[in-house]
C-alpha cells in the first residue's frame, strides 16, 4: 500500500515536471545577462526594465486587461441569462437544443472560430480593433459561462422556487434572493474562466483585431517571430504570475467562502 | 357554518398531459382542524395539495377559500404556507434568515421581525439556534426550521408535504406527537400529506383515504378503521381479514359456511357481501370451543403480538393477532364478538353508506 502510494506520488511528480520545466526554464532565462537561452552569464533584472520602459507593451497590457475584464463581465451576465433560459425551457428537445448549440461554440477550433468572426466584422462594417475584439472575445466567452453556472442550477432543488413562492415571493425576488444566492459559486467560476479565456485567447484575436490595436498573446508572438529577446522572456514570467494570482483568487472564491461560513454558526449539538 | 367552511373543493379535476390525476373531487376543509390526505404513491394527494397552494390550477371545476374563488390566485397571494418533504431551507441563509424570509418578502419593520423569529423558532423547540447554519443542523432540526418558516407567516392553513418520510422511527413518532400538540396550540388548520396509515391514524381529526384520484372515504380515524367503507380502505388501513359472506336477513351474516349474528343491516335479502374482521378482535380459544375451527398454517412473532395465519374448513385464510401462542399445524377455535364484524356491500357510494349506518346506529342508541 504504501508502496503503491510512492510509485503514484513519483509519477505525478514526473507529470509536473514535464509540464511545468518548459515554463520555468524559460523564467529562469529572463534573469540572463548574456540574453539567449543557452549559457546563463549571470544575473539581471535588465530584461524587466526593458518590458516596463516598453511604453507600447505597456499600453497592450492595459488593453489586454480592459478587453478581458468586460468581456467577462459583459459575459457573465450574458451567460447567466443563458443559463436561466436553458434551465427554464420547459421541452426537454428544446433544452436539448439550446445546449448543444452551446457546446459547439465551445469544442470548434478557434481558428474557425476567428475566421467566421472575421467575416461577420467585415461584412458588416464594423472596424477592426478594440470593439471587434471585445465582441469576439464575449462571444466566445458566454457559452462558457453558461456551462459554468447551469450545473448549479440544476444542482438547485426546484422546491426551493416554490418554497419562496410559497412564502409571498414575486417572480424577482425568487430570481434575487434564492436563485442567484444559490448559483453566486458558479457564477464566479464562470467569471474567472471567461477573464483567463479572453486573456491568453490567440488565435480569435489574432484574426479579429487590427491596426494599432493589440493584445499581449498576439503582440508576444509577432516578438517572437522577429528572434527571441530575453524581454519576451520576462513578459512571460509576469503573466504567468498574475495567472497563477488569478488563480488563487479564485480558489479563494470557490472553497474560502463556503467554508468559513459554514465553520461560523458553532458546532452542532 | 359558512364561518367554519374555509377551503372547499367542487367538482375538481386536474388533468397532467391528458392523464387524470384527480377525478371530481369535492370536499370541505373546516377551521382549527387536522385533516390528513391518505394515500398509496401516485394516489394524488400531492396533487391536492399542490392545488391548495396554487403551484397548480384545476382543469375544471372550483377552489374556493372563505367563499372566493381561488383557481388563479398564484401562490405568493395565498394565506397559505407549506412545509416542504426535502424542507428547502435556503442553504446560503442561516436559521434566522430562513425563518425570516417570508417576513422580509412582506417588508415587515425588521424590529418586528426578530420577536416573529424568536417566537416561531419557540414554538418548535429550537431556542437559541438562530445563528446556526442549516448545513450544521440534523434532520430532525431542519424539520422545525421547515415548519417555524411556514407558521411565523400566521397563515390559515399550514400545508404538510410528507415532512416526516426522511426522519428516523422514534423521531418520526415524536414529530407525530409535537405536530399534535403544534397545531393544538396555533388553533389553525393543518393538512398533512401521507402514506403512512399509522401517522394518520394517531395524529388526524380527519383523514381522507384517497386511491386513484378519487376520495375512498373520509372521516375519523375511528370510524374509518372500524367501518371501512370498501376492501380497498379497509387493505390499506391496518391487516384485516376480508372474507366474502351473505346476508339471510338484517343483524345476520353468513361465511365460511357459518350463520353468526351481526350489528348491519340494511341490506337486500341474502345479498353478497364482504365481511370484514380485524385480526386483533380474533380471540384464540381450545380446538373446539369458539364460533370457527382454524388450522395454524404459519406464526410470527411481531413483539407486541403473535401474528398467526390458519385456514378455516371452507378454505379462507385468516390472520390473527394475539399475545398467546399457538402451534404450528394445530386445530384450534376463533371466538369473535358480533360488534367485530363488519360488512361492506360491493360498490357502495359514500352517501349511502354513511346514510345506513347512520339509520341503525341512531337505533341502537336509543
Amino acid at each position: 500500500m504504501v508502496k503503491k502510494r510512492t510509485w503514484a506520488s513519483i509519477y505525478l511528480f514526473c507529470v509536473f515536471v514535464v509540464l511545468y520545466l518548459p515554463i520555468f526554464y524559460l523564467m529562469f532565462y529572463s534573469f540572463n545577462k548574456a540574453g539567449t537561452m543557452t549559457h546563463f552569464t549571470g544575473f539581471t533584472l535588465d530584461w524587466y526594465k526593458e518590458v516596463f520602459s516598453d511604453k507600447r507593451l505597456i499600453v497592450i497590457v492595459i488593453d489586454t486587461v480592459i478587453v478581458a475584464l468586460l468581456s467577462s463581465v459583459i459575459s457573465t451576465a450574458l451567460g447567466v441569462v443563458g443559463a436561466l433560459a436553458v434551465y427554464s425551457t420547459k421541452r426537454r428537445s428544446a433544452k436539448n437544443a439550446l445546449l448543444s448549440l452551446n457546446n459547439i461554440l465551445m469544442v470548434s477550433p478557434d481558428v474557425i472560430i476567428g475566421a467566421s468572426f472575421l467575416i461577420l466584422f467585415t461584412l458588416i462594417g464594423i472596424k477592426l480593433g478594440f470593439v471587434s475584439v471585445l465582441l469576439a472575445h464575449i462571444a466566445f466567452s458566454v457559452p462558457i459561462v453558461v456551462l459554468m453556472v447551469l450545473p448549479k442550477l440544476q444542482e438547485m432543488s426546484p422546491t426551493f422556487i416554490d418554497a419562496a413562492r410559497d412564502l409571498g415571493a414575486r417572480r424577482r425576488d425568487v430570481l434575487l434572493k434564492v436563485v442567484l444566492p444559490f448559483i453566486t459559486p458558479g457564477i464566479f467560476a464562470g467569471f474567472f474562466m471567461a477573464l483567463t479565456y479572453s486573456l491568453d485567447d490567440f488565435a480569435v484575436t489574432f484574426f479579429v483585431t487590427g491596426n494599432g490595436f493589440s493584445t499581449l498573446s498576439v503582440e508576444i508572438y509577432s516578438r517572437a517571430r522577429q528572434g527571441i529577446s530575453m524581454s519576451v522572456n520576462a513578459l512571460s514570467t509576469l503573466i504567468f504570475l498574475i495567472t497563477l494570482a488569478i488563480v488563487l483568487v479564485y480558489y479563494f472564491f470557490s472553497n474560502g467562502i463556503g467554508k468559513a461560513k459554514s465553520y461560523s454558526g458553532g458546532r452542532r449539538v | 357554518m359558512a364561518e367554519k367552511m374555509m377551503i372547499q373543493f367542487d367538482h375538481v379535476t386536474k388533468k397532467f398531459d391528458g392523464e387524470t390525476i384527480l377525478r371530481d373531487i369535492s370536499f370541505d376543509i373546516e377551521r382549527g382542524k387536522f385533516y390528513t390526505l391518505l394515500g398509496p404513491s401516485g394516489c394524488g394527494k400531492t396533487t391536492i395539495l399542490r392545488l391548495i397552494a396554487g403551484f397548480l390550477e384545476p382543469t375544471e371545476g372550483t377552489l374556493t377559500f372563505d367563499g372566493q374563488l381561488v383557481n388563479k390566485i398564484p401562490p405568493n397571494k395565498r394565506q397559505v404556507n407549506t412545509v416542504f418533504q426535502d424542507y428547502a431551507l435556503f442553504p446560503h441563509l442561516n436559521v434566522f434568515e430562513n425563518v425570516a424570509f417570508g417576513l422580509r418578502i412582506n417588508k415587515l419593520a425588521s424590529k418586528e421581525i426578530a420577536p416573529r423569529v424568536k417566537e416561531a423558532l419557540h414554538f418548535v423547540n429550537l431556542d437559541g439556534y438562530q445563528n446556526r447554519e442549516i448545513s450544521d443542523l440534523s434532520g430532525g432540526q431542519k424539520q422545525r426550521v421547515a415548519i417555524a418558516r411556514a407558521i411565523v407567516n400566521r397563515p390559515q392553513v399550514l400545508l404538510l408535504d410528507e415532512p416526516l418520510s426522511a426522519l428516523d422511527l422514534k423521531l418520526r413518532t415524536a414529530m407525530q406527537f409535537e405536530l399534535r400538540q403544534l397545531q393544538r396550540r396555533l388553533g389553525i388548520t393543518f393538512i398533512f400529506v401521507t402514506h403512512d396509515q399509522e401517522e394518520a391514524l394517531a395524529m388526524s381529526d380527519e383523514i381522507f383515504v384517497l386511491n386513484q384520484g378519487k376520495i375512498e372515504q373520509s372521516g375519523s380515524p375511528r370510524s374509518i378503521y372500524d367501518e371501512p367503507i370498501n376492501r380497498f380502505v379497509a387493505d390499506f388501513i391496518g391487516e384485516s381479514n376480508i372474507i366474502p359472506g351473505k346476508m339471510p336477513q338484517d343483524r345476520v351474516v353468513s361465511f365460511a359456511g357459518k350463520t353468526f349474528n351481526c350489528v348491519d343491516q340494511g341490506f337486500n335479502k341474502n345479498e353478497s357481501v364482504e365481511v370484514v374482521i380485524r385480526p386483533e378482535d380474533l380471540e384464540l380459544k381450545q380446538r373446539g370451543e369458539g364460533l370457527l375451527q382454524v388450522r395454524v398454517e404459519s406464526q410470527l412473532f411481531r413483539g407486541v403480538h403473535y401474528e398467526i395465519i390458519g385456514k378455516d374448513e371452507a378454505g379462507n385464510s385468516w390472520m390473527i393477532h394475539s399475545t398467546k401462542s399457538a402451534k404450528i399445524n394445530d386445530e384450534i377455535g376463533l371466538y369473535f364478538e358480533p360488534e367485530a364484524i363488519h360488512i361492506m356491500r360491493h360498490g357502495e357510494s359514500e352517501e349511502d353508506f354513511d346514510r345506513r349506518l347512520e339509520s341503525y346506529e341512531g337505533a341502537d342508541h336509543d
